[in-house]
């Protein structure tokens, strides 16, 4: 044969082989080619046709507003009949994507990154189940979906997808995503931070037909029901999304009917591409550099170890790169690993509601922005490795960011906000399970997360508790309505706590302390799940200080009500006096990190929390001394902290502030500051070393140098340090192995010590 | 029939006065120093058109009625005693935080999105004003800690020391067991007897809303606390006032309840946003008496564009969370929307998108649009309407405002034209089709969230600039009537004088009529009887103090039922006052059904998951006369073509030219005539633009009809006797 017939038989059979693999197939997992891209896709044929037909702003502006107002109206919908605590109270969102999938236009309210992680599983649906003869995609049909390897935050998050068909084309998708709670995993409440494999995750729903002809397949829902504690949660949720999305479906369907097919795509596409260019103008002008930050997270939820959160954020022309290589590497049996999908979620989230708030909400605000991860780092997880709680790490992400871009902020010619210290970043709240005074088995948690405090600004104090970082207006609810459906008692429930506060020139917004004790059910328990125990999740800006850190306490071994009931002058309304008096005989009185995994509570125990601060702005000694008092006033701060960190002088009964004597003692104390103070260079020669301490249970890079990447030791596993291009998961041995391993050591320790 | 009633507004005292056949309506400028002296230059307005001394005309009338802004200008302006709390222990924090949102409420979409630049209003009680009271009852009502009056005590004594002036009780689930309520107000008379001049007032938060929710609960009996002395002194001095003046009967005060009462038996509360609720109750009044149908209320102003819903039925929304000034409370308030849409809206360069964008922030009155020439530097909606062609500049406001046409031109060509290469009337244009669009989608959004189609809906437009854009509102909705009601310039004060005296009394409760997991559906009728027995009391007290005839006391019963555990909660009006067997509950079931499938969309319903009670509520009213507004619709039979006053040049949406306008002045039309679009009609307190493809029919009492071309004149069913004028 020559070489043209060569060449063609080597054509043809790598034909017939193509066909074959693409024939069969056995899993259609996750598509690293959706899920690796967050920019708005190409223009479709669909599209580029629309554009030229169709050309007005001002029309295509008011297209936009009518879909707007259909997603909020669909929003509403959804929080009215959403049965999840998580709908009731702001973690929920609807909106509409394209044909090709990006979101376009999302409702005012609700969590961002929820919708904004849906284009992935639309992507997935369109590529695949479009042309499949078995599923195919139809008028009427609905997807449900919840796993976060196809695009979503993690999987208690549920959403139900529906394509729009206008004389038979597929012109759009509605999309409603509810934080439910309850998915069946090893610990109720759907976030669960024992699970050491995904598969002890609850329900993982890749992106499936739950939905013909506008309704429910009783089959499926059947079975989705039974994988889940909560049944009725699970139909009835089901049922609101999908009411939800058929609202939008009509009010996208109306607004065709009433400004022609050509319009709305071309308002949809054009309401992306604009935003884009205005995104990348906004970068632009910011100034050109590079600023670096890192946090740690101090906690897997089931060790205190440090995971490094590191960030290179660097602003090139109208370039802007998160560069988080250098952080820790992926944890194959923890739940704390987040898929980069969801790692840019939250930075979208960012940008949207910290830097341009008045930005359309859709998918094209982070198109211009660019990620670089190192593979098989935590925050950019592989498909094996768990991450229900991704929280863990991309919050400190989120934060990590925030600071760095407050940095360029404050030189930015135009904001479109305030310059805002980093808000708070953990959701610490009570996750619950078990049944109830009505009888039904539950798992869901507290609105109580949503009470993060708010972070300093440049000219004003934080907001005390009041918002998630990622929803605006979201509900801490009441407490009453919370207490007439589960069976426990907040006896403390979100109170201003003394000194829970970032201190700065301006200081943080406080959080506030949490007591919780079962009442009136036969099984109940509760979790949490938060980093920050051991060191502060959140710093400060430009000299103010981070939050603190905060641990969970409990009290065992005592019914605190037949104490409020026989001697009810015991009872403390506070977790320091508790912890401090330790009021009731015979009781243990214990303090842990804020990992706790789900525990039976028994009647009358008090497991006990707190939320927390925004970070501080500005130096403490620069803080107008009558904000001191004012915060005295409202108990909001100690004497202590008044008088010794911000260095005021007062009469403490009256609070009478003696300005010179304050002038003199901030004086004083910047003087002081200066002698306990080094040179750098003797700094760098104290402190920095070439690797991490030996001792110290370390995770990511050392230093500046990050193609090594540190792990360990923890646990009798000894450290290992690896090429930041061929990071390997890490183990970690079960905390009960770690603990008898440290008992049957002391054990041993304590015979030889008796035999010697 | 012979009545008064009176809308106290921010700038005028409306007036509106029946006597016999005679409806006069009249207005004064609001005295805010003394709100008698402007009602009484109201009346004797009223009086001197009838030919009346106002003495004989108070001596006469069966009642005068107060709608009034006097709590809401109190609130903006904080002006109020210093009111201490007392709270569970445990929750001293619930108010100072607000569940977290409060930062929000109140404010535009933009703003809440904004968390960097969010901020708390000012707090009515301060943190250093609210202590923890020792003690807790759970979420039946059983007592989990006694009150700890030594406690109790000590705490009094501080907050009185910080300067309390005024004293709110709010405790934990007093909704179900008010006892240590109850007890906190017998303690605080104790140490503070009534006799003595150092009492104070005492609101205990279970009074005044009786649903659970202890946020809301509490901001109700604040603002109730912060604003009782400030209404009491204005209101019992207007009453003083008529009694001085010959009227001998109660005075009666309006409630955002869409009832009314008298001072006696008034939560201050209760009179927050009166006058737009008694528009809405005027135009209530109005779709039953002209067989409207589904009516949508919109009063567009200068700043804000308030929307209501009337159905057919007497189906009443209410918002059971309504959101006053900036806090979200718990008393049901005639559902409004507020947007912010006037014609002050600013308009500016969406540089993004390459367009206009206009509002939510507006110029207000000071410096007002551009074209009053009082300073004001950004283009308004006024300004692109004078551009328009659409405002007389000589003759807007009856000539009271002389309209600069240069500085609106200028202000728009700087913001819009230079950037977008148009001319003003283009620019002029897209700020008409953006506004308008604005509103439509507010009024869509709405009825939609109800479960309705606009298409199927009368708009009523009043207020100073919603007769200038009803026909775009309209247009963007698929509405095909619009109606500019009578008497529109006093048309909230109408609707005061229409009221029914009305007390809401409910429980909050946890109750299944269908357990799913049991599978039983409820039965102890008597225990529900019960409920509603005591609310019916409750009720009849309220009326019977206040002179009503027993038989003539009527109820309504209404609950509040959800699925499983969602928050929606769907009220239903039970088609009886008592159950008896299980066709009632099934009745209420079916009922339940129906309504919720009507707003969520067939088949949404979710039975399987169980059907929830959560308030039981009872509407105890007794139903007085009203005015006659049936003869508003023109008999159709005599129809005259006016003569135009003169015309001009007009631009509008989807015509690339200017159209020739004729002009006409609304006080020379008679009823009957009709004005064909393209027309602009002028009278003293706004401009009717009657766009091309409508018509104008006028009705009596100054009613105007707009009517799309091809579109009919509401038929009535009943002709009734006409009222003069």
């Amino acid at each position: 044969m020559g070489k043209m017939e060569n060449s063609e038989v080597a054509d043809r059979e790598k034909m017939l082989i193509d066909q074959f693999l693409e024939d069969n197939v056995l899993f259609l997992g996750p598509d690293p080619e959706i899920m690796l891209e967050h920019d708005i896709s190409p223009r479709s044929e669909m599209e580029e046709v629309a554009l030229t037909k169709y050309v007005d702003p001002a029309a295509q502006a008011l297209i936009r507003d009518r879909l707007q107002a259909g997603a909020n109206e669909s929003f509403e919908m959804l929080e009215q009949m959403g049965a999840a605590p998580g709908a009731k109270w702001g973690d929920l969102i609807t909106g509409v994507f394209t044909a090709s999938g990006d979101l376009s236009v999302c409702s005012a309210g609700g969590v961002l990154i929820f919708a904004s992680l849906v284009h992935h599983p639309v992507k997935f649906i369109n590529k695949y189940w479009k042309n499949d003869p078995t599923v195919g995609i139809r008028k009427g049909d609905g997807f449900i979906h919840n796993d976060a390897r196809y695009g979503n935050i993690h999987n208690t998050d549920q959403s139900l997808i529906l394509p729009v068909f206008y004389e038979g084309k597929l012109v759009a998708w509605a999309g409603a995503t509810v934080h439910e709670g309850e998915n069946g995993a090893i610990e109720p409440g759907g976030m669960p931070s024992a699970a050491e494999s995904v598969y002890e995750e609850g329900l993982k729903m890749s992106p499936f037909k739950v939905v013909e002809n506008y309704e429910l397949k009783k089959d499926l829902v059947t079975f989705l029901q039974n994988s889940t504690r909560e049944p009725k949660l699970q139909f009835e949720d089901m049922k609101t999304k999908l009411f939800a999305c058929r609202r939008m479906e009509e009010r996208v369907l109306a607004t065709i009917e009433e400004f022609g097919l050509d319009a709305f795509i071309a308002s949809m596409r054009k309401g992306l591409e604009d935003c884009k260019v205005e995104v990348a103008r906004r970068v632009s002008e910011w100034p050109e550099g590079t600023v670096r930050s890192m946090v740690i997270a101090d906690s897997t939820l089931r060790e205190n170890v440090m995971v490094k959160i590191n960030l290179e954020l660097r602003k090139e022309g109208d370039s802007l790169i998160c560069d988080f290589r250098g952080s820790s590497p992926e944890f194959a049996n923890r739940c704390n690993n987040t898929l980069l999908a969801s790692l840019k979620g939250m930075l979208a989230q960012l940008f949207l509601v910290f830097v341009w708030p008045d930005l359309p909400r859709n998918q094209a605000v982070f198109a211009p922005i660019k990620v670089i991860v190192d593979p098989k780092s935590t925050l950019c997880s592989s498909y094996h490795t768990p991450n229900a709680q991704s929280m863990m790490t991309f919050f400190p992400a989120f934060t990590a960011t925030q600071l760095a871009v407050a940095k360029f902020m404050y030189s930015c010619p135009e904001k479109f906000s305030k310059l805002i210290a980093p808000w708070h970043n953990m959701i610490r709240t009570f996750i619950w399970g078990g049944i109830t005074q009505h009888n039904e088995m539950v798992g869901n948690l507290c609105a109580d997360l949503n009470g993060m405090g708010g972070g300093a600004r440049s000219d004003r104090d934080g907001e005390h508790a009041i918002a998630p970082i990622f929803a605006p207006m979201a509900d801490l609810g009441e407490q009453e309505l919370n207490e007439e459906e589960v069976p426990f008692v907040q006896i403390v429930s979100k109170k201003l706590m003394m000194d829970n506060q970032a201190f700065g020139k301006y200081r943080g917004g406080q959080g506030y302390e949490m007591i919780a004790s079962s009442l009136g059910s036969p099984l109940w328990g509760f979790m949490t799940c938060c980093i920050g125990s051991k060191m502060s999740s959140v710093p400060g800006l430009f000299g103010g200080y981070g939050a603190p850190a905060y641990p969970l306490c409990k009290v065992k071994g005592v019914d605190v009500f037949e104490v409020m009931k026989t001697d009810p002058r015991k009872f403390e309304f506070s977790i320091v006096d508790i912890m401090n008096k330790r009021p009731f005989a015979g009781a243990s009185y214990t303090t842990h990190h804020t990992g706790m995994q789900f525990e039976i509570a028994k009647r009358g125990e008090l497991y006990m929390i707190t939320q927390g601060a925004g970070g501080g702005y500005g130096d403490v000694l620069e803080r107008d001394p009558n904000l001191v008092i004012a915060d005295l006033e409202q108990k909001l701060i100690s004497h202590e902290t008044a008088r010794e960190l911000y260095c005021i002088v007062y009469n403490p009964d009256t609070l009478l502030l003696d300005r010179d004597a304050t002038e003199k003692a901030r004086a004083a104390e910047r003087m002081s500051r200066k002698k306990r103070g080094v040179p750098f260079k003797d700094f760098v020669k104290k402190w920095s070393t070439q690797e991490p301490p030996a001792d110290l249970p370390f995770y990511g890079s050392w230093g500046r140098d990050r193609s090594v990447i540190y792990a360990g030791p923890y646990g009798g596993v000894p450290r290992r340090a690896m090429s930041a291009d061929a990071i390997e998961a890490i183990y970690m041995p079960n905390p009960r192995d770690v603990r008898i391993a440290q008992l049957e050591q002391r054990i041993k320790e304590l015979e030889q010590s008796k035999n010697a | 029939m012979k009545r008064v009633a009176v809308d106290i507004g921010g700038t005028f005292t409306d007036c509106f006065m029946v006597w016999d056949e005679h409806y006069i309506e009249s207005k004064a400028l609001t005295t805010h120093h003394n709100l008698a002296l402007g009602f009484r230059e109201a009346l004797q307005a009223g009086c001197a058109k009838l030919n009346l001394e106002m003495l004989d005309v108070l001596s006469q009338v069966d009642s005068v009625r107060y709608a009034t802004t006097l709590g809401t200008n109190a609130l903006i302006q904080r002006k109020g005693p210093k009111v201490a709390l007392l709270v569970t222990a445990g929750f001293e924090s619930s108010v100072p935080l607000s569940r977290g949102r409060g930062y929000g409420e109140g404010l535009d979409s933009r703003s809440q999105q904004d968390l960097p630049g969010a901020c708390r209003p000012d707090a009515l009680v301060p943190i250093p004003m609210i202590a923890g009271v020792r003690q807790r009852m759970d979420a039946v009502g059983n007592i989990l800690m006694e009150l700890d009056e030594d406690d109790l005590r000590e705490k009094i004594r501080d907050l009185v020391d910080r300067g309390a002036q005024s004293f709110v009780v709010s405790l934990i689930n007093s909704v179900v067991n008010p006892v240590h309520e109850r007890r906190v107000q017998e303690v605080l008379l104790e140490e503070y007897p009534e006799h003595l001049l150092g009492a104070m007032p005492i609101v205990m938060a279970h009074k005044v809303a009786g649903r659970k929710g202890e946020y809301v609960r509490t901001s109700s009996a604040i603002i109730d606390a912060f604003l009782h002395d400030v209404m009491y002194h204005g209101l019992s001095s207007l009453e003083l006032n008529l009694r001085e003046s010959s009227y001998k009967k109660p005075m009666l005060v309006i409630h955002n309840s869409g009832g009314m009462a008298q001072l006696n038996s008034t939560d201050a509360l209760q009179t927050i946003h009166s006058g737009p609720v008694a528009g809405v109750s005027a135009s209530e009044h109005l779709a039953r008496e002209a067989e409207l149908g589904n009516v949508i209320c919109t009063d567009m102003g200068g700043t804000s564009f308030d929307i209501g819903l009337v159905v057919e039925g007497g189906v009443k929304h209410y918002d059971f969370n309504p959101v006053i000034e900036r806090w979200m409370v718990s008393v049901p308030m005639i559902h409004l929307v507020t947007l912010g849409a006037g014609g002050g809206s600013i308009v500016r360069y969406d540089r993004m998108y390459g367009t206009v964008q206009v509002g939510p922030t507006s110029a207000g009155s000071d410096p007002g649009p551009a074209c009053y020439d009082r300073g004001g530097l950004k283009p308004t909606v006024t300004d692109a309407d004078l551009l328009l062609g659409y405002l007389s500049a000589d003759n807007y406001a009856a000539g009271a405002i002389k309209l600069k046409t240069a500085r609106a031109k200028q202000v728009l060509e700087e913001e819009i034209c230079d950037v977008l290469d148009c001319s003003v009337q283009e620019a002029a244009l897209m700020v008409k089709r953006r506004v308008d669009a604005n509103m439509a989608n507010g009024i869509s959004t709405e009825l939609r969230a109800h479960g309705y189609d606009p298409r199927s809906f009368t708009l009523l437009a009043y207020g100073g600039n919603g007769p200038l854009h009803g026909c775009g509102i309209a247009n963007q909705l698929g509405i095909d009537r619009i109606l500019v009601p009578p008497f529109c310039s006093v048309f909230s004060a109408v609707g005061a004088g229409n009221m029914h005296q009305l007390h809401i009394h409910e429980r909050s409760l946890f109750m299944w009529i269908f357990d799913s997991n049991s599978r039983k559906l409820y039965n102890d009728y008597p225990a529900f009887n019960k409920i509603v027995e005591e609310l019916e009391e409750a009720g009849r007290l309220d009326l019977l103090r206040q002179g009503m005839k027993r038989e003539d006391i009527r109820h309504h019963l209404e609950l509040d039922l959800r699925y499983g555990n969602q928050l929606a909660q769907t009220t239903v009006v039970a088609p009886k006052m008592r159950l008896e067997r299980m066709d009632d509950v099934m009745a209420i079931i079916n009922q339940f059904s129906v309504d919720y499938g009507n707003r969520f969309g067939k088949g949404s319903e979710a039975p399987e998951a169980g059907i929830r009670i959560n308030t039981i509520r009872v509407q105890s009213f007794v139903e007085l006369e009203t005015v006659n507004l049936s003869n508003i619709i023109p008999s159709g039979t005599v129809k005259s073509s006016p003569k135009p006053t003169g015309s001009r040049k007009c631009y509008f949406v989807g015509h690339d030219k200017p159209l020739e306008t004729q002009t006409y002045d609304h006080a020379s039309l008679p009823v009957g005539a009709e004005v064909k679009g393209p027309a602009v009609i002028v009278s003293a307190t706004t401009t009717y633009l009657v766009e091309p493809g409508w018509r104008v029919e006028i009705g009596e009492h100054g009613a105007a009809w707009f009517l799309r071309d091809g579109a009919e004149m509401p038929k009535l069913g009943k002709k009734s006797k006409a009222a003069k004028v």
